[in-house]
């Protein structure tokens, strides 16, 4: 009975530990993600493309890099971030 | 997040580098050594601008970055709480890293093929400026387009893609286009694999004359171009048989073992983003 009760208590902490990772910092899935908010044609992040021509633009304005990665497909379906 | 008028603005403050993730070997060890040897399609992490130092965690996302838990439900009441904090730990960053060079004389950006500028330009529903040139005229180019990539009424709004030799055969996949040099202004078409001409330029235009021609060629875009749903995006590319080819397979290595985990029986695996 007091192995059992022991038991129970540390599947209980597995299982709220997995379920804090699991959401932990996530950004939206991709089904959720629906359309974008901004309006076609507004500004948004300039963003650069290479590592060379961020490089050297840091270097040069001495600004940090903000740097992401992403698939610009799902599956080999393109046009889609 | 990075729709927003607040993150856009507070990118301003940073050189903000996206890579595409499938696109070579190179972006796919750079997204490992910030994910301790994984890789993940999405990949986050905030440098100096020596591109030495982190002054951010790593992960997958700004917030998995900057330590912010939960997942807010897109367009949720904690969605905007939850980029606010990633907003705030970017402003602390940018205050001890304030920039020492004007950003009208930014470096601009370019891609490393057309085939990549054309596929990303479709993805951001932005319309890509690629420039044509000779050789020995190329570094001359990128410098006088700063004036137009920077300018406040053209920053964040357009693509840029200069040619190189491995873009020889870019007029094969988009109509429109007369002269084999020039500035030209192309709409990607829905799955980013061809494009239209809508403007096309010596390459001794002004930086007046390349930004009037923008502005009314982007009037046209956003009068016409209606948001892609990513889902829905998706299930149409499928039914249509899109297919893209990528330099590096698609799929992740959660293990880190240095190749691309199998999924559902597939070898080599297919991942989703």
């Amino acid at each position: 009975m007091v192995y059992w009760g022991m038991m129970k208590r540390i599947l209980t902490t597995v299982f709220f530990a997995i379920a804090v990772l699991s959401c932990h910092a996530q950004g939206p899935r991709p089904t959720d993600i629906g359309a974008s908010r901004q309006a076609t044609g507004a500004p948004g992040v300039a963003w650069y493309t290479t590592w060379d021509t961020a490089l050297a633009e840091a270097k040069r304005s001495q600004r940090p890099i903000f740097f992401m990665a992403a698939a610009a497909q799902c599956d080999g379906i393109s046009g889609v971030f | 997040m990075f729709a927003t008028e607040e993150f856009i603005e507070a990118s301003r403050k940073f050189v903000c580098v996206r890579l595409e993730s499938c696109e070579s070997k190179e972006h796919q060890d750079r997204i490992r050594e910030f994910l301790n040897g994984r890789f993940e399609n999405t990949a986050f992490c905030v440098l100096s601008p020596d591109g030495e130092k982190r002054l951010s965690g790593t992960g997958r996302s700004p917030q998995m970055g900057f330590g912010i838990r939960g997942r807010p439900v897109v367009g949720g009441p904690d969605e905007k709480e939850n980029n606010q904090k990633a907003i705030g730990e970017m402003e602390k960053i940018a205050a001890r890293y304030p920039a020492k060079a004007g950003v009208a004389a930014a470096v601009v950006q370019d891609f490393h093929t057309f085939k990549q500028a054309l596929n990303v330009a479709s993805g951001d529903q932005r319309l890509l400026v690629f420039t044509v040139a000779a050789k020995k005229d190329r570094d001359g180019l990128k410098k006088s387009m700063r004036q137009v990539a920077n300018h406040p009424g053209a920053l964040g709004r357009f693509h840029y893609d200069f040619a190189d030799t491995v873009d020889a055969q870019w007029s094969k996949v988009v109509r429109g286009d007369h002269n084999k040099t020039g500035i030209f202004i192309i709409r990607s078409g829905e799955f980013g694999q061809d494009g239209q001409v809508m403007a096309e330029l010596p390459l001794t235009s002004s930086a007046g004359v390349i930004l009037s021609e923008l502005a009314e060629a982007n009037k046209d875009f956003a009068a016409t171009e209606k948001r892609k749903v990513y889902s829905e995006h998706v299930e149409k590319g499928r039914r249509e048989g899109v297919k893209y080819q990528d330099n590096m397979p698609w799929g992740e290595d959660r293990d880190a073992d240095g190749k691309i985990d199998a999924r559902r029986g597939r070898p080599g695996g297919r991942g989703r983003r």
